[in-house]
């Protein structure tokens, strides 16, 4: 028993640790330092022109961010701060947003 | 794939009804000057003077040689772990080019002046005939109405719909009301003689007289341009109030908000010189009829006998060098008053009106709301410091010896600390801008050494315990949106509640406890 715990607990470990997996705890920090401002960490300001995040698509979020940084999407300032992130940084922040209650 | 271009279509509807709203949000905004704009956005924390408030002084000298595309940029995205907010598609581009160019054209403003008769032609009735409000609370309270706790949710601009006094039910944890305050809400107030009456004040110095029973708000009146300064009288018929700028205070009746006097802030500095000051902490003392107010530059505590005809002022001078906030002791007879520029609280004797003893704080002390605990017999007072130094320390004084007990090592500097007579430890939350200001840390009130940090989240401040002392709620302010919920023993959080940048947080126990971490008792001894 106790061994098979440790193996699913070893398994979990490797599905972190591996490039794939997104982590929501990196996604918050990176969301908090980087999209909060505008996007607000669960939503942003009520009278704030800027969409919502939090619970929407994670494919679509994916797609969106990724086009706002190789600029097939134009925006100034999407173009500008999206063109920081690496993949890993997208995945945790697409974690982190997807998952969230809005 | 067919839910994909769906979903893609309702997208760019949506964008391009933001983009429609933008532009005429844009239309309506193009006849104001880049004066207008940077009053209706900024002056609420850079200063209708161009000086400073939350926010740094903007004007000719200090943005002298600053590259304007730079500025832009701060001001287009906001500027990352600081209260200042993006104002991409809020302002267009011309008009955020025209208030820099404006900014860096502007030397700093003389004080505007703001009279008696200004204050009496902003009051504002929201309800006529107060009558007509409920008897008793409207949403479900414990018996004494203690268990209540207001917030000061700033919103993400400081102003607008986000920006409102939120209050919590602190046995629950649920809303039960909310009162929008147009700009920030900065300071809230509980009348101790009638428990139905709080005062909340914005960062633009507008005073509410918000019913609780109800949760609306009944009156308000405009008592400056800035300012954080209030406080209201023992019996609950007097509020004084005090701005940055202008550089006076008024002393208003607390029922229908008419100002009664207004008083210059002005006089002879510690170093001899003569000057005019902002107004720093405004407290009643439930030891006497009086206030007392701290002129901030000026370096004096002056104490106002409300009872008295033409309300007199007795001037304490050389108290110390930039006086900022204070806390009561010794059932109100005492008040410690932090002085910033020569790192001291100074100790005043409010019944022989004269300076007690400087004692040594630590690095730019900040006070906040203070905080007394009686531990094995003695009294000590908690100070916290807000300068970044090489030694961050939280100052413990006896406060009947008036000697420092203890300088506690914490892990950054620190600038409001919360303490309650049945919890184990004194809060202090960590501003220190990086990592650090995610957290809080708390004292063991035996000890006296850090017991523990708490990971809030955001850019957590301002902790204070629940009426009752079970409960400790934190602000996990600007990127946190959320007050989270302590068990005060136990540390485990066992509530969230979301809102928009929540700032500072204010128990009603407030008013039968004098000081946070005092017993009612230590009240009674002063009347």
């Amino acid at each position: 028993m106790r061994a098979r715990l440790s193996l699913i607990l070893l398994g979990g470990l490797l599905a972190a640790g591996s490039s794939q997996a997104a982590s929501v705890y990196a996604g918050q920090s990176k969301a908090a330092a980087v999209c909060s401002q505008c996007h607000g960490i669960r939503n942003p300001s009520a009278d704030a022109p800027f969409p919502p995040l939090a619970g929407r698509d994670a494919e679509y979020l994916k797609t969106a961010i990724k086009q706002y940084r190789d600029k097939t999407r134009v925006s100034d300032v999407m173009n500008a701060i999206a063109g920081s992130l690496t993949d890993r940084d997208i995945d945790d922040i697409v974690s982190y947003y997807s998952k969230a209650k809005p | 794939m067919k839910k994909t271009i769906k979903r893609r279509l309702n997208q760019s509807l949506l964008a391009s009804s933001i983009a429609v709203l933008l532009s005429s949000g844009v239309a309506m905004a193009k006849n104001d000057s880049p004066h207008d704009i940077y009053m209706n956005n900024c002056a609420s924390c850079h200063g209708a003077d161009h000086g400073g408030y939350l926010a740094p002084a903007l004007n000719a000298d200090t943005l002298k040689g600053r590259s304007p595309t730079a500025l832009r940029t701060i001001v287009m995205a906001g500027s990352f772990d600081t209260l200042m907010p993006p104002f991409y598609g809020k302002l267009s581009d011309d008009e955020i080019r025209g208030v820099i160019k404006h900014l860096q054209e502007t030397p700093k403003q003389p004080n505007p002046a703001w009279t008696i008769d200004d204050m009496k032609k902003s009051i504002k009735v929201y309800v006529k005939d107060e009558s007509t409000l409920p008897a008793k609370p409207t949403f479900q309270i414990d018996e004494k109405f203690e268990n209540l706790i207001g917030v000061a949710a700033r919103g993400k601009y400081g102003r607008g719909e986000g920006s409102k006094a939120i209050f919590i039910n602190s046995n629950t944890h649920q809303k039960v009301g909310e009162v929008e305050t147009g700009t920030a809400a900065h300071i809230i107030d509980f009348n101790p003689a009638n428990p139905r009456w709080a005062y909340v004040k914005t960062d633009t110095a507008e005073i509410f007289k918000v019913d609780l029973y109800s949760m609306k708000a009944v009156r308000s009146i405009k008592t400056g341009y800035n300012g954080p300064g209030m406080g209201v009288s023992r019996d609950g018929k007097y509020i004084m109030a005090g701005s940055f700028v202008p550089h006076n205070a008024v002393i208003l009746d607390a029922d229908t908000l008419e100002p009664l006097k207004t008083f210059e802030l002005e006089g002879v500095d510690p170093d001899g010189k003569h000057v005019s000051s902002d107004s720093g902490m405004i407290i009643g003392t439930p030891y006497a009829d009086v206030f007392a107010i701290a002129l901030e530059n000026a370096g004096q505590v002056w104490i106002v006998d409300y009872k008295k005809e033409g309300f007199p002022v007795t001037k304490i001078e050389k108290v110390g060098r930039h006086l900022h906030d204070a806390f009561l002791t010794h059932g109100g007879k005492k008040l410690m008053v932090a002085s910033y520029d020569d790192s001291i609280v100074a100790a005043i004797d409010l019944e022989k009106r004269e300076l007690i003893k400087q004692l040594p704080a630590g690095c730019v002390p900040h006070v906040g709301g203070g905080a007394a605990v009686k531990v094995d017999g003695r009294t000590l007072g908690f100070g916290t410091n807000f300068g970044d130094c090489d030694k961050m320390v939280v100052s413990v004084w006896d406060l009947d010896t008036m000697e420092v007990v203890k300088q506690v090592p914490v892990s950054g500097g620190t600038e409001s600390p919360a303490a309650h007579a049945n919890a184990p430890y004194v809060a202090v939350d960590i501003i220190s801008k990086d990592r650090r200001a995610r957290t809080i840390q708390l004292i063991d009130k035996k000890t006296l050494e850090v017991a523990k940090t708490l990971d809030v989240g955001g850019h957590a401040y301002f902790p204070e315990y629940s009426a009752d002392g079970k409960f400790l709620y934190v602000s996990a302010g600007y990127n946190g949106d959320e007050v989270v919920v302590y068990d005060s023993h136990s540390l485990e959080k066992v509530a969230s509640i979301p809102m928009e940048s929540p700032a500072g947080i204010f128990s009603r126990g407030r008013v039968k406890y004098m000081t946070r971490g005092l017993s009612p008792d230590e009240m009674e001894q002063g009347k």
